[in-house]
């Protein structure tokens, strides 16, 4: 992640503005919208956040504390929470449209504020972007939960397409709760 | 406060067809389950894989009691209570890693990775000298292992491990044994609570896979069904185990009777049809005809450890108190599998079980529901009914122990009369 890239006010109005169509999609429950924003060869993962022990070689450092020293997924040999190609995502998706997906039966009523948009770096047609999520959740007969986490993108320009035509190339979803004690992160975060 | 717990007599009738609410909500009774059942079984612990080298530990639950499973110096396996003896916080806050001793927070008292007291830093300040041998963690005073499994039991008195798995070890062989490199676990468990009682999710995974046609009627395929209707098993080697199956006809084409196929045969490149076909080539040498065209769904092992052969995860229900279980579930894998393929069996599981599963959605829909069903006022009157098929189970020529179709759910009343003996022995003091 790049801290000093800068992305122009054209390119920052246009994800920003695609964020936001896409969290109106979610919690609209327009879920087969919401998948053709997905490339074919997309990966979706959510990394598993686990309490590694302190490392005494480190203290001092950022990186003693470091999120990334969390994150049940990196080394490829450790188990995440999730990680999913276009074929898990339309499952997802074709289960929600039906009556007897019963966790979903009434479905929940979703808000998602997406915000803290960072174009990180850009590869031609490909950007990088971190962002921030809260998002609201609740379910008849059911406690509201919060979840809040990172959102680690690439994007892409559908080919030939115009602007706004983004497509998620990868996405990881950082989560923030300690426990998960929550009914389900079978989500679209 | 609160009432007497109802008698357990009361709760469970003599064949255990019928089984009071209370079972699930009682707190008294939750009080029998730790003593009787929690603090006379073998709890499973962690796996070999998982630590591999002297001072690897991980985490671990004995019911609420947290433990600290550890390999030592001496390359033997420990497993303490994950408390300071001088005042009783944990010594260990990390889920996992690597340690050359465990110091407690509060006042720098430090232990072993065995479990030894080895150090109290206020000691040089007080003339008298303490007796460091007296104060080690609390070991567990059993722990043994089986095919890398580490269990643990609160019991001194306990039968060996494998006596107490019985027969059951028949059918989880059919798994460990087919592979001849062994298998290893996949990191860390994923955790997540649920406000349930850890029975359910257990008894789910014990023999109830006729909740898969209609719980999880908008995910599974018909035909997928259509097999367990057509030759799934239900079997019980000693009550309170059970393992659920397709036995596969022995003309079957191979890619439907062979390990690791199933639902995914279309993700997986040549290189791993490859190496699925070889290994069901060798099943029959390694664990013999019967168990080579065995397909495995669900198995438990009493009292709260689960195998979930589909989608290669082992499983542990963790009472959190009669409304609340902690869930873990482990991604197992065949040591010698191509990378790819582990990666493939790693989503399998993610994507499908555990907190973001797309199947345990439902699951812990339902137990959650039958939890507050289970503590809901005025219904006492109407005990959950476990009477589909009693009797019908019978002695099989291949298998071990008592053998159904998988609609009888003698598996469950099997565990719930264990349960009612464990408790009415507490009872009775
Ligand atoms: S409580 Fe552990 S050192 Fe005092
Ligand atoms: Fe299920």
């Amino acid at each position: 992640m790049s801290d000093d890239f800068r992305a122009s006010l054209e390119l920052q109005h246009e994800i920003e503005q695609w964020y936001y169509r896409e969290a109106r999609l979610l919690d609209g429950r327009e879920y087969q919208k919401w998948l053709a924003l997905c490339a074919p060869e997309i990966r979706y993962v959510v990394p598993g956040r686990g309490n590694p022990l302190v490392d005494n070689a480190l203290r001092g450092t950022e990186e003693m504390i470091s999120v990334e020293r969390e994150l049940e997924e990196r080394d490829g040999d450790r188990l995440p929470i999730r990680d999913e190609t276009l074929p898990y995502l339309m499952l997802r998706v074709e289960r929600a449209f039906k009556p007897n997906s019963w966790s979903e039966n009434p479905p929940a009523r979703t808000r998602r504020l997406v915000g803290n948009v960072e174009i990180t770096g850009t590869e031609g047609e490909t950007f990088s972007v971190v962002s921030a999520f809260h998002l609201h959740w609740t379910r008849p007969g059911s406690a509201t939960f919060l979840y809040a986490g990172q959102r680690r993108d690439v994007l892409a320009r559908a080919e030939g397409g115009s602007a706004g035509d983004l497509r998620i190339v990868r996405r990881e979803v950082i989560l923030d709760m300690a426990d998960i004690e929550y009914p389900t992160l079978g989500l679209f975060f | 406060m609160g009432a007497s717990p109802p008698r357990v007599a009361d709760v469970v009738n003599a064949d255990a067809t019928l089984i009071g609410r209370k079972a699930w909500s009682d707190p008294g009774l939750y009080e029998l389950e730790k003593k009787g059942i929690f603090g006379k079984s073998w709890l499973f612990l962690a796996h070999e894989t998982q630590i591999p080298n002297p001072g690897d530990f991980v985490q671990a639950y004995m019911c609420e009691t947290p433990i600290i499973v550890a390999r030592g110096r001496d390359g033997g396996i420990h497993a303490n209570v994950n408390s300071c003896v001088h005042r009783g916080l944990p010594v260990c806050r990390a889920d996992h890693g690597n340690a050359k001793s465990f110091v407690c927070p509060y006042h720098s008292w430090s232990y072993s990775v065995e479990g030894k007291l080895q150090s109290i830093p206020q000691e040089r300040h007080v003339e008298g000298r303490t007796d460091k041998s007296k104060l080690s963690l609390k070991a567990v005073p059993r722990v043994e292992t089986w095919h890398g499994m580490i269990f643990g039991s609160f019991d001194p008195e306990i039968e060996p491990l494998e006596q107490y798995l019985g027969d059951q070890r028949w059918y989880l062989d059919a798994f460990f044994e087919r592979f001849e490199n062994g298998i290893e676990f996949v990191g860390s468990p994923q955790r997540w609570v649920l406000n349930a009682n850890w029975k359910l999710p257990m008894e789910n995974q014990l023999g109830d896979v006729n909740h898969g046609p209609f719980l999880h009627a908008a995910v599974i395929p018909p035909e997928a069904n259509a097999e367990v209707f057509d030759h799934g098993y239900s079997c019980v080697a000693q009550p309170g185990h059970g393992a659920t199956f397709r036995l596969m006809p022995e003309d079957a084409p191979l890619e439907s009777v062979a390990w690791g196929f199933e639902g995914m045969a279309s993700l997986l490149s040549p290189e791993i049809h490859e190496y699925l076909r070889e290994l069901q080539m060798k099943a029959e040498e390694r664990v013999g005809p019967i168990r080579a065209r065995m397909k495995g769904l669900t198995y438990g092992v009493y009292p709260n450890l689960s195998f979930l052969w589909s989608n290669t995860a082992f499983k542990v229900s963790h009472p959190r108190g009669p409304g609340k279980v902690e869930y873990w579930s482990w991604s197992v894998v065949p040591s010698d599998a191509p990378e790819e393929y582990k990666r493939i069996l790693r989503g399998n599981h993610t994507a499908f079980f555990g907190p973001g599963g797309l199947l345990e959605q439902e699951d812990s829909e339902a137990w959650t529901q039958q939890y507050l069903g289970s503590a809901i006022d005025f219904a006492d009157d109407r005990p959950y009914f476990y009477g589909l098929g009693v009797g019908e189970e019978k002695p099989h020529p291949d298998l071990p122990g008592l053998v159904s179709v998988t609609a009888n759910e003698f598996y469950a009343r099997n565990f719930y009369l264990r349960w009612r003996d464990a408790l009415m022995a507490v009872e009775e003091g």
